[in-house]
């Protein structure tokens, strides 16, 4: 007699078995960058006009934002301009994977009804959107760093873990609101609060080093205030970020991402009956 | 056209199903929310059932076995599909499958209308665990088999519920894979492709897969099918000859209609 290739039994609470859930999910890294390209393809950003688009619209919120800043504080230099451009990229950045993967497990329903497979991946789908569409801002920052006259230096170098570390946070984040979305479709539409009050409560519109002491003791509770900070000192300053923020940031990235994981992982199995 | 041959032999187990019992928890609200949640605070509305899906089921389907499945909405028919497909984990028993489960469920291919259908099957392809490869080999046996001409090309939110089904049911049919599950896709389509997916099942048949197929279309059933189950909520009632347990079932829906009258009056 053969042996099955597959055993389905009943579950005990909790997670699924890691190692088997872990291959299954490699075997199909082909599905994820499928569904990217097949993604940014249906929303134009494979065409030129697209490109410019992903470019042109964070470009203009800068301008919009270096506005403000200037009418509010009178005066304003290129380094803040600079500093401005590098956070509100990078947030837009963990912004688009939260709008990315807000719905990606509720609009993937068809798929979910009818074939088995690791749910996980339709957010990390996501993620991997929001990184595809940052790639672009963060060349066109460093054109904006070069014309704005700012030097380069190996510091600068501090930036490829600070990205990682806020990659790490946007999967986490990304996995949590789609198996939160599941249960309660009506987060998606509270979204742009919650990212616009996340906006304002980070050092972009103003630097972490502007803040009164009193202030900056809450900065802990914000995952994005020492990321962005670290960030801003490594692009923008040139400048090693500080050893505390860099610990912080890594904390809540991983953190978020395995809190989000565990939930998510021990949900999944009913997501084909609540959807 | 590409085949993939088929290692296993007639009468080989291809499904084995042992005391399967599925019970689930299921939200009231269609769509629910955190606004109607914190509404209904204090209130002590429930906002989840529990559905005892499946009960005790015991089923084996061998290869060479066509098996449709029959009983009235909710009976559990389509939760078996998905337990034996493993897209629901099973609550108490064990399910073993022996081979490559392709599954058209109700909803049938692809999940985002607004891609075209070639992005479609590849992405269900890909998230079943194919490799592009398998899907390069077979999609223009797909594409032909469904006759949708450019339309392939087209975003799905522009088919028709019969080009859909039509898409869906050659996706599955074209892989061949050892086991094929089937549900309710049937009864879509026109009379054309009807004749020409039935003709289909029964090749795969002759080639020794084993098929599950899930339809209310009686008559379809009796002509394709070698074995039939009867499910009634939750319960397997009756399995075996295609004939005796359609005719059973018949004589229960008949009971049943001129029972719900006696009541009405």
């Amino acid at each position: 007699m053969n042996t099955p290739t597959q055993v389905y039994e009943p579950f005990r609470a909790g997670l699924p078995p890691l190692g088997r859930y872990w291959k299954s999910l490699f075997s199909r890294r082909t599905f994820i960058s499928e569904y990217s390209r097949s993604e940014l393809r249906e929303q134009h950003y494979d065409s030129a006009f697209g490109q410019l688009w992903l470019v042109l619209n964070p470009l203009l919120l800068s301008a919009v934002y270096f506005l403000l800043i200037v009418i509010i504080r009178g005066s304003s230099d290129s380094m803040r301009y600079a500093h401005l451009t590098a956070t509100l990229f990078l947030f837009y950045l963990v912004a688009n994977s939260l709008t990315g993967g807000v719905k990606s497990i509720t609009a993937g329903q068809r798929l979910i009804l009818n074939t088995a497979f690791p749910r996980i991946m339709l957010p990390i789908s996501a993620v991997v959107i929001a990184i595809f569409k940052f790639l672009p801002t963060l060349a066109v920052f460093l054109v904006i760093r070069t014309i704005l006259g700012l030097p380069f230096s190996w510091q600068m170098l501090w930036a490829i873990p600070v990205l990682l570390i806020t990659m790490l946070l946007a999967l986490g984040l990304a996995i949590t609101i789609s198996c939160i979305n599941v249960y309660f479709r009506d987060i998606a539409s509270f979204l742009p609060y919650m990212t616009r009050t996340l906006l304002y409560l980070s050092p972009i519109l103003y630097e972490a080093s502007d803040l009164k002491p009193q202030l900056r003791t809450l900065e802990i509770f914000n995952p994005l205030f020492p990321i962005l900070d670290s960030w801003s000192r490594a692009l923008v300053h040139g400048q090693v970020p500080l050893a505390s923020h860099m610990i912080i940031g890594f904390g809540w990235a991983v953190g978020v991402f395995l809190i989000g994981t565990y939930f998510f992982l021990s949900r999944e199995r009913e997501f084909a009956v609540r959807l | 056209m590409p085949s993939v041959s088929n290692s296993h032999k007639t009468n080989e187990i291809a499904v084995s199903v042992r005391g399967l019992g599925l019970i689930y928890t299921t939200a009231i609200d269609r769509r629910p929310t955190l606004k109607a949640r914190v509404k209904s605070l204090g209130r002590g509305g429930k906002q989840t059932r529990v559905i005892r899906a499946l009960d005790a089921v015991n089923l084996d389907v061998e290869y060479g076995q066509v098996l449709g499945i029959i009983g009235t909405n909710g009976a559990g028919k389509s939760s078996l599909m998905r337990v034996i497909a493993g897209i629901l984990p099973p609550t108490q028993g064990r399910i073993e499958v022996y081979g490559s489960v392709s599954t058209l469920l109700a909803l049938g291919v692809g999940f985002n209308p607004s891609m075209s259908g070639r992005d479609n099957v590849y992405l269900g392809g890909l998230a079943a665990g194919m490799s592009r490869e398998e899907i390069d080999n077979h999609f223009e046996e797909i594409a032909a088999f469904s006759e949708l001409g450019d339309a392939i090309d087209a975003p799905m939110r522009t088919y028709s519920s019969g080009m859909y089904a039509r898409l869906a049911f050659s996706v599955a049919a074209t892989v061949r894979p050892d086991i094929l599950i089937v549900d309710e896709a049937l009864s879509t389509g026109d009379g054309k492709f009807k004749e020409k997916s039935l003709n289909r099942i029964k090749e795969l048949r002759s080639d020794d897969r084993a098929l599950i197929l899930v339809s209310h279309a009686l008559a379809t059933l009796e002509d394709v099918c070698n074995d039939v189950a009867w499910l009634h909520k939750g319960k397997l009632v009756q399995r075996g000859e295609p004939k005796t347990v359609i005719a059973a079932y018949r004589e229960f829906l008949q009971v049943g209609k001129s029972a719900a009258i006696d009541e009405d009056v």
